[in-house]
């Protein structure tokens, strides 16, 4: 009540009318949230109006039902807010259409909206930052390396007028460029080269997709069709492999396998293993393109954003039809068409076949089931006896294997029985076209395979197909045993109109063409807002995958919104176009030094007068030690390599103090590392390199003193620093090649009797591990 | 948003406040006054049996063999029910409070007094992987925060010498997920776990370099120390307000200072014949849990706040963990006798040392077993129904909370999730575990998830 009575002091004195509503969002909400959501949709709630304020008031209210009733002070919030006309107020800032702005001077328009922030704030920007630090900023920035001394000295010296203009072309055009922004959109969408979870087995073939990211970029493919690839190529373009290793990204994330491959169809936790699956496709779908967090509507409507329980099923009907699994390619495109028509011919096959199967595989008698628990139980104690040491045990292991023979054997005479004959003879004329289709699959030449999500695969133990989309319920508080009512196919508050339901593919184009609209604005401020973060290292909005009321707000929103109609309509999607309006203006140019009225005024440089210093990242620290010593290895794309020793076991050992330096593929760039989600590399985690299982659009950066010894000692590092001594040289030519500039005099000094005592191995070791090697001005 | 948070957010931007986080001195608690400094978390893993260690049922000696009927279909993980199965072991009462346990574990019944058992746990998968996750991260799913990294989130590192949170795995390799189990998920690299592999040459990464490493010498690693030192202070010039810089440059010092301190806490040397005796370290079967267990009460000791020792690694065969399919007899009798003598000396060790009062002691796995067999001589998984114990800091000891039903197969009284049993360790921590926040991907996620009750009935 206190702004009210502020108000009212206000109208008396200016004598004008100021009206100061309750304000819906910050004072209404929070209630509604807290006491009314569990059961009722705040949004349904503003049409109650006086029958609301009745519900909750009185001595004995009949609202909420648990708990104590709602304060006077909040009834009478609520009651003045209806009797205002109980007003939602303006949609939150993501849901309105991108707004038509012009920058409010000429000039360069980023900083056009950027200085009038800053006039604003009482601020102004920085200097321009030297060449030196300029190009080792912008180097970093678009290709996670450091620039090489020619390349600096080059820069230094071109006195052309656009040779900034120059050297970003020259950056974006290199191959460079893709490798390390490719590096980011894998960290949004939580791409792994193993399941995850127990048994964490390799996944060989998830490389195609990040290749792929890495060409879309630097092809500099338009944006919408780099979306609508991800989530549909296959629907979209079906006899283009690119379009097919696309969706690697629906497949990106963390899989259950012993839930998929291990439970039995129908049990409860295999259809919690399904929902989950889903869920992490939803979840990524949505952060990803579209900043929103959909995944938070799975067991009761969404508690802050305008996201239905409905709509969260609807999104995971879209996904109905799929599960990750590889998937077939050829480069010849005869052989692929052909390949593509028997896989057709199969599923439609399996569509009539699986049902018997099922028939069959859960047939059950009483005396089937102590036929299957002998078989069982046979296997299970033939199988913990491994390797027989002795005579005895090896006996041992040849008679639990005939009785489980002979046990099968009169099983089968039992199902047939048990199936009837017309089913049995039509399941085996079936299983024989299916195995004559497989045959002829077999003998076309061996496929390229490439991890992403198909609607027909071969079995492998309890793992089946889709085949058709599952039926998907709405599910009362997210629970697999409280199914409500069917889902179609839909996203946020919208249902797509599918021809044939039966066709997931047709789902998933709905989704992908939706989010790629030109009339999407989450769309594209996403994008905008994600390359903005990763050039100035927090975005307009900090928090990228979250747009949502409880994320954060636009510092900027008139330059979010300008940018976003900008890079959609006169950029067309280009990337490169957008990279390159952001790194030629002022603002990103600008030095990073401090200075004491931005420090007091606005000191975490949320409207940019200053550039902001960043730490390297894992991959950058890591591919920089490589090319400051001339090791690194540029070879691009191919099977992830692995950078440990690897032991396949029930739960494969994936042990990295094992590695061998000396092996192929040893030196090169990170993004080809091959990615284990129960096992991260120690040295990389040490330097917040994230968990490959989570949705990741912005790093941390930590500091610790593990991290320090991991720097000092990892023999990476001393293998880097000796590395460097080999090359020989004077002390002040290894200073420059880490560093990137000449010592003081002083400084060198220092430096020559440390390296006259210990050698130049040891002086490497030191600068590698100093804060202006890890730190980017 | 919690007072780290508060501050994580509010720290001057990029430049956070790398510093305080790096340099935690000892905080009070967060919410209210605590009655227990630090925790050490036993880990049973692959799932050990509550029929056949604390969860005592007459009806499964009296019916053993017959056709097991729990009134209802039961869906297990491998198999179909089958016959009543009673444990191998024995079973005697123990203390003052009487309670059962069964001849598995007669070193941890010599202790029943200062325990408190929840028999009625229930976990929400019958899958190991997610099972475990849950145990550890209170979510099923991977990317989650251990309970060590919230743990260190909310309260900082209690010593500047050693890290905060650190992990003993069982020798003979990762428990299911891996070193995910105790992953930092979303919560900054600084609540990581360190993992020290105990008794093996090199028990902590990177902690010195390796010898093959031959340029560098004791001077030349101590000169490095310092001109690193000397690099990074010319480079502050001008950078000033920058704490990262500063933090890296403690980071160096704190680092320097884990050398001199990490090889005194792991060398046992010092450590009496009696008390070695005590862990085990003296017979084969329980030396590597036993000088584990022993580790984690010299680390707790030098002020590490969590400590997680692992029993059992992966699910493979021949059986490296409580994961009984095929011969519960063979398989549980090994976990069991490794893991009961180093467990029981623990709590002794700490009682003795006054440090039990303010100690948690968590002993948990991530379900349970049937009390059927599953056609052969193993059980299988029971995610219905299963035990952990808690003893030390604030927790009342000869206590048996909830229960299963008479065949040890559901839990029918008092269910209770790991939910509710982290939120009465962070009550006893001095934390509100409906406080404990951090914001990733548009929620503010707790350890309990939007669930979790502390269990006033366990505390003293």
């Amino acid at each position: 009540m206190h702004i009210k009575s502020l108000a009212i002091v206000l109208v008396a004195m200016v004598g004008t009318l100021v009206q100061a509503e309750i304000n819906y969002t910050r004072e209404v909400l929070p209630i509604l949230t807290a006491r009314c959501q569990p059961c009722h949709q705040p949004q349904a709630l503003l049409s109650q109006g006086a029958k609301l304020v009745a519900t909750i008031s009185g001595s004995k209210p009949a609202m909420p039902k648990s708990g104590a009733p709602l304060t006077e002070a909040q009834v009478k919030m609520i009651s003045t807010w209806v009797a205002e006309g109980a007003r939602a107020g303006d949609p939150w800032w993501s849901q309105r259409p991108l707004a038509k702005v012009t920058p409010p001077t000429a000039g360069h328009p980023l900083d056009s909206f950027i200085a009038a922030k800053l006039r604003e704030m009482k601020l102004s920007s920085s200097p321009q930052a030297d060449r030196r630090t300029l190009i080792r900023r912008l180097t970093y920035d678009l290709h996670g390396l450091p620039p090489t001394l020619e390349q600096t000295e080059k820069f230094l010296n071109d006195k052309s007028a656009n040779a900034y203009e120059q050297l970003v072309d020259r950056l974006l055009v290199s191959p460079r460029y893709g490798e390390r922004w490719a590096r980011h959109w894998l960290d949004v969408v939580h791409y792994g080269d193993s399941h995850g979870y127990d048994k964490d087995k390799p996944r060989p073939n998830a490389w195609p997709y990040r290749d792929y990211v890495i060409a879309a970029l630097n092809s500099d493919m338009p944006y919408a069709r780099f979306v609508e690839e991800q989530l549909a190529g296959d629907a979209l373009r079906p006899n283009d492999p690119q379009a097919i290793i696309a969706t690697g990204f629906l497949a990106a994330g963390p899989w259950d396998l012993v839930g998929h491959q291990e439970l039995r169809e129908g049990t409860t936790d295999k259809n919690i293993t399904r929902l989950l699956d889903r869920d992490d496709m939803v979840a990524a779908t949505m952060s990803t393109f579209i900043s929103q967090t959909v995944h938070c509507a799975r067991c009761h409507n969404h508690k802050f954003d305008p996201i239905k329980q409905s709509d969260y099923y609807a999104a995971q009907a879209v996904f109905a039809g799929v599960d990750r699994a590889d998937r077939p390619l050829d480069d010849d495109p005869e052989i692929f068409a052909k390949r593509r028509e028997l896989l057709s011919q199969r599923r439609k096959l399996q569509i009539v076949l699986q049902p018997l199967l099922d028939k069959l595989e859960n047939a059950t008698t009483p005396e089937l089931d102590r036929l299957d628990a002998r078989i069982k139980d046979a296997k299970l104690l033939a199988a913990h006896i491994a390797e027989p040491k002795t005579a005895d045990e090896s006996a041992r292991k040849q008679g639990l294997k005939d009785r489980a023979d002979a046990d099968t054997a009169i099983r089968q005479k039992l199902l047939n029985e048990y199936m009837g004959l017309e089913n049995m003879a039509q399941t085996t004329w079936l299983m024989e076209q299916a195995k004559k289709l497989d045959k002829a699959i077999a003998t076309l030449p061996k496929p390229k395979q490439v991890y992403a999500v198909s609607n027909y695969f071969a079995r492998t133990g309890a793992f089946i197909p889709a085949l058709n989309p599952r039926p998907i319920h709405v599910l009362l508080r997210g629970d697999v045993n409280s199914p409500g009512e069917i889902a179609d196919p839909g996203a946020i508050g919208v249902r797509f109109s599918i021809a044939d339901p039966k066709d997931e593919g047709a789902r998933r184009l709905a989704l992908a063409r939706w989010i790629s609209s030109m009339d999407n604005a989450l769309t594209w401020r996403s994008i905008v807002n994600r390359v903005w973060h990763y050039h100035f290292g927090q975005g307009i909005v900090d928090s990228p995958s979250d747009f949502g009321r409880m994320g954060a707000i636009p510092s900027h929103p008139e330059l979010l919104d300008w940018l976003a109609v900008w890079f959609r309509d006169d950029a067309k999607g280009s990337l490169k176009q957008l990279h390159k309006l952001i790194v030629t203006s002022k603002a990103y140019r600008q030095t990073s030094a401090n200075r004491p009225d931005g420090a007091t005024l606005d000191s975490s440089n949320k409207y940019l007068w200053r550039m902001n210093r960043t730490r390297l990242d894992a991959e950058s620290l890591r591919d920089s030690m490589l090319a400051v010593t001339g090791k690194l290895d540029l070879a691009m794309g191919g099977p992830a390599v692995r950078m440990f020793a690897f032991k396949d076991d029930h739960s494969p050992v994936y042990d990295y103090a094992g590695f061998d330096p000396n092996s192929a593929g040893a030196n090169r760039r990170s993004i080809y590392r091959f990615l284990v989600r129960s096992a991260p590399d120690p040295f990389m985690d040490r330097l917040d390199c994230p968990d490959a299982s989570l949705l990741t659009p912005k790093r941390s950066t930590t500091i610790t003193a593990i991290q320090a010894l991991a720097v000092l000692n990892n023999p990476f590092v001393l293998r880097m620093s000796e590395s460097l001594a080999d090359g020989g040289g004077t002390v002040k030519q290894v200073f420059r090649l880490t560093l990137g500039r000449d010592p003081g005099v002083e400084e060198l000094a220092e430096l020559e009797a440390f390296t006259k005592k210990h050698g130049l191995a040891n002086l490497s070791r030191v600068l590698l591990n100093s804060n202006e090697f890890l730190f980017v001005d | 948003m919690n007072r780290r948070q508060f501050l994580w957010n509010s720290g001057g931007g990029l430049g956070g406040l790398a510093l305080a986080e790096l340099l935690a001195a000892e905080q009070g608690p967060l919410h209210h006054p605590a009655k227990a400094k630090r925790v050490v978390q036993l880990f049973m893993s692959g799932a050990a049996s509550q029929c056949d260690l604390y969860d005592y049922k007459p009806l499964l000696i009296a019916k053993s063999g017959e056709v097991w009927d729990p009134g209802e279909k039961v869906e297990l993980f491998q198999s179909k029910p089958g016959v009543v199965m009673k444990s191998p072991w024995s079973w005697k009462q123990h203390g003052q409070s009487g309670k059962w346990i069964s001849s598995l574990a007669p070193h941890v019944a010599s202790s029943v007094d200062d325990i408190a058992f929840v028999h009625s746990m229930i976990a929400k998968s019958n899958i190991h992987g997610p099972a475990t996750y849950m145990q550890n991260t209170g979510f099923v799913l991977p990317g989650f925060p251990s309970m060590g990294s919230w743990i260190s989130y909310a309260l900082g590192s209690a010593n500047n010498n050693l890290p905060t949170l650190v992990v003993l795995p069982d020798v003979r390799g990762y428990p299911p997920n891996g070193p995910a189990n105790w992953s930092a998920g979303f919560l900054p690299a600084a609540h990581q776990a360190t993992m020290i592999r105990a008794g093996t040459a090199n028990p902590i990464y990177d902690l010195f370099p390796p010898k093959s490493a031959k340029f560098i010498t004791a001077q030349s690693d101590q000169d490095a120390f310092a001109e690193i030192a000397a690099m990074n202070r010319r480079h502050m010039v001008g950078r000033e307000d920058d704490s990262r810089l500063e933090a890296r440059i403690a980071s160096y010092e704190i680092a320097a200072r884990l050398q001199l301190s990490a090889p005194e806490v792991l060398d046992l040397a010092g450590e009496t014949e009696a008390t070695k005796k005590l862990y085990g370290l003296d017979n084969p079967i329980t030396e590597d849990m036993g000088r584990r267990c022993l580790t984690a009460r010299r680390l707790l000791e030098k002020g590490v706040r969590f400590v997680q020792v692992w029993s059992g690694a992966d699910n493979g065969h021949p059986r490296r963990n409580w994961d009984s399919h095929e011969d519960l007899a063979k398989d549980h009798l090994e976990m069991g006798t490794s893991m009961d003598q180093p467990v029981a000396a623990l709590i002794k060790d700490l009682k003795s040392r006054g440090m039990l009062d303010d100690t948690i002691v968590y002993w948990t796995t991530e379900f349970g077993r049937m009390p059927c067999s599953q056609g052969s001589l193993g059980r299988d998984h029971n995610p219905f129904g299963f035990t952990s114990w808690l003893a030390g800091g604030g927790v009342k000891g000869g206590v048996s909370y909830g229960a299963t039903d008479e065949w040890s197969y559901k839990a029918v009284e008092k269910p209770v999730y790991c939910y509710d049993i982290h939120a009465t360790v962070l009550h006893l921590l001095g934390i509100d575990h409906t406080r404990l926040t951090f914001r990733n991907n548009g929620i503010d996620r707790r350890l309990t998830d939007v669930h979790g009750h502390v269990i006033h009935e366990l505390l003293s």
